[in-house]
């Protein structure tokens, strides 16, 4: 999807990829549950994922970001696969309160609601106006993904604020958290398989690197917009297609 | 189109001034909505008295949601019940629920075209608290949001009728509220109407005088100072707008083709309001009429304890409403004096 326009939000694909397997590939019900992109830049995570799990044509992805598409790089009302539109930063989980909620006003109790977030994020006052909400109501049926990938546009996001500590705020708030290597599908998905019996919130933060998985990159790649020209693009498909074989022998 | 003024609006008739005044009638309009409606939610900006909904919240307590002093999450939070079937009405003062949340607004509201109704009380300098607490830009700013309904009501009859008509209407919905006690100016079968502006009374244009364009609690000075007018001589219309946004052009065009001069009165800056979209509506007609624009002539409005010090100051009185037609229309002489009526408890005058 990055390769065709040479640039794009390839670190968040990277920094969240396993996140986004895991939601789709062990936890997700289309239909039923929810689930917000509240960064909306990583929306390019959640197409790929829908379409390897079905939900959307896989040709669709061809699209992305192009003129006239409905794969926009940041979703729009007219994009498939995330149930809210964000991009505005720091909105998503007031979204996700409002789903988790809205489930208990219909008498809707099984569903639940996933919410990608990012940390430089938590710099938004409206993440902790949503986590007090959330908090306060109990909304047990609603679970974080919190990508901690220490990157925002600029530069590392310990270097501009000093967010930590993140499990601790969580807790303050009255949710649950769980510290995992964000890199770890497997791990996400037991972590997501527990969540779903709390009778709280629950945030899973996940320790990442917007450049695991693609030894090719620049060691200062930009993160938050990462430039892949042809070149690149060949070497980044060549490592990936050769790490999928060995996978596959 | 001089010599065009024969055409006329929908007319409505306006009760005797001074009218009496109800207290809470947007949260017992509210109340009966939801009465029959399981899918209306109420939420609240830690001002639920103030908002009249503790009404709704003692008779519906588990479709009411305390939202506490977070104006942006309650936005959001809004948007994703109204996305999932439920009618959210958000409640607090109109210069919280515009200022803090507009880009939450925008992208949880507006954007998605959700029926979020917004509901902001206290507006214009109505407020004693300071510009902190003036809603003086709400309509500007939610009149630019596309498919924004703006909606400034002017009595108590108005407020049950809007509360009613905004319902099961697709997309967001901006109502402005005044708080406290509301007067009664029109009768119960008033055609209240989402699309429709009303000319006030039995008054008929005829190509002289001052055509008055008002909304809200403005609606009261706009009728005051008519009646005055009128007894001096002048011709006047008095036209009833509701909702701001989308605007009766036809009603308002029709109005103004029927007087020589225009004068919009709002409790609002004039950028942006009531007035800048009755002008853009003349200009883009091609209709030539002087207009005067009444309300906050982009200012700040501060030094107050009580709203008649601050409206006789920032000019919105109804004597202000007779001097700007009495001037615009260059007649010789002093303009008559704004009436006084002799009130009694519990009734309401236009200060």
């Amino acid at each position: 999807m990055v390769a065709p326009q040479g640039l794009g939000y390839l670190g968040q694909a990277l920094s969240a990829a396993e996140q986004y397997a895991a939601v789709y590939g062990a936890a997700l019900r289309p239909g039923t549950d929810r689930v917000i992109c509240s960064p909306g830049h990583y929306v390019v995570a959640a197409y790929a994922a829908a379409a390897e799990t079905g939900l959307i044509d896989e040709a669709l992805l061809a699209s992305y970001g192009q003129d006239g598409s409905s794969l926009a790089a940041i979703g729009t009302e007219h994009s498939p696969v995330p149930d809210y539109t964000c991009g505005s930063l720091g909105q998503g989980l007031s979204a996700a309160a409002g789903f988790a909620l809205a489930d208990r006003l219909r008498g809707r109790p099984g569903g639940r609601t996933f919410a990608f977030l990012s940390d430089g994020e938590l710099q938004e006052g409206q993440v902790w106006e949503a986590a007090m909400f959330a908090g306060h109501y109990r909304l047990g049926r609603l679970t974080v993904l919190l990508d901690a990938n220490n990157s925002q546009v600029d530069g590392p996001v310990d270097g501009i604020t000093t967010i930590e500590p993140v499990a601790a705020k969580w807790q303050a708030f009255g949710w649950d958290t769980a510290e995992l290597d964000g890199h770890d599908a497997a791990g996400i998905a037991a972590a997501l398989a527990a969540a779903a019996a709390a009778t709280r919130p629950a945030v899973l933060i996940c320790r990442t690197s917007t450049r695991h998985g693609l030894d090719c990159l620049p060691p200062d790649a930009d993160g938050h917009f990462i430039k892949l020209p042809p070149g690149l693009a060949d070497a980044a498909v060549a490592e990936l297609t050769a790490r999928l074989d060995r996978h596959a022998r | 189109m001089p010599g065009d003024h024969g055409a006329t609006g929908p007319s409505a008739p306006v009760l005797p001034a001074p009218y009496r005044t109800v207290l809470k009638p947007y949260g017992r309009a509210l109340a009966d909505l939801a009465r029959g409606r399981p899918d209306i939610v109420c939420l609240s900006g830690d001002l639920t008295r103030q908002c009249e909904i503790d009404l709704f919240q003692a008779e519906f307590p588990d479709r009411f949601i305390h939202a506490g002093m977070a104006e942006a999450n309650m936005i959001g939070v809004a948007g994703a019940l109204a996305r999932s079937g439920l009618i959210p009405f958000v409640h607090t003062f109109g210069v919280f629920a515009t200022r803090r949340p507009l880009d939450q607004i925008v992208n949880a509201v507006a954007y998605p075209r959700l029926p979020v109704r917004i509901v902001g009380f206290m507006p214009g300098v109505s407020s004693p608290g300071g510009p902190s607490h003036q809603a003086i830009e709400d309509v500007a700013l939610m009149r630019a949001l596309p498919g924004m309904t703006v909606l400034d009501v002017a009595d108590v009859t108005e407020t049950a009728q809007a509360v009613a008509a905004i319902a099961d209407l697709p997309g967001p919905v901006y109502l402005r509220l005044k708080r406290g006690e509301i007067p009664v100016i029109f009768p119960a079968d008033h055609p209240f109407s989402l699309t429709r502006a009303q000319l006030l009374g039995d008054e008929q244009a005829d190509g002289t005088g001052a055509a008055l364009v008002a909304s809200g609690m403005m609606v009261a000075p706009a009728l005051a100072a008519a009646s005055a007018l009128r007894d001096s001589g002048v011709r006047v219309t008095v036209l009833n707008v509701p909702v701001i946004k989308p605007l009766d052009t036809a009603t308002v065009l029709a109005a103004a083709a029927g007087a020589q001069v225009v004068i919009t009165i709002e409790n609002h800056s004039v950028i942006g309001g009531l007035g800048s979209a009755v002008a853009e509506a003349l200009a883009e007609a091609g209709l030539g009429r002087p207009l005067r624009r009444i309300g906050l002539a982009d200012t700040f409005a501060d030094g107050a304890l009580t709203a008649p010090y601050l409206f006789a100051r920032y000019g919105l009185t109804t004597q202000q409403v007779i001097d700007a037609a009495w001037t615009a229309l260059s007649r010789p002489g002093q303009p008559p004096r704004a009436p006084s009526p002799d009130l009694q408890p519990g009734d309401y005058a236009p200060v």
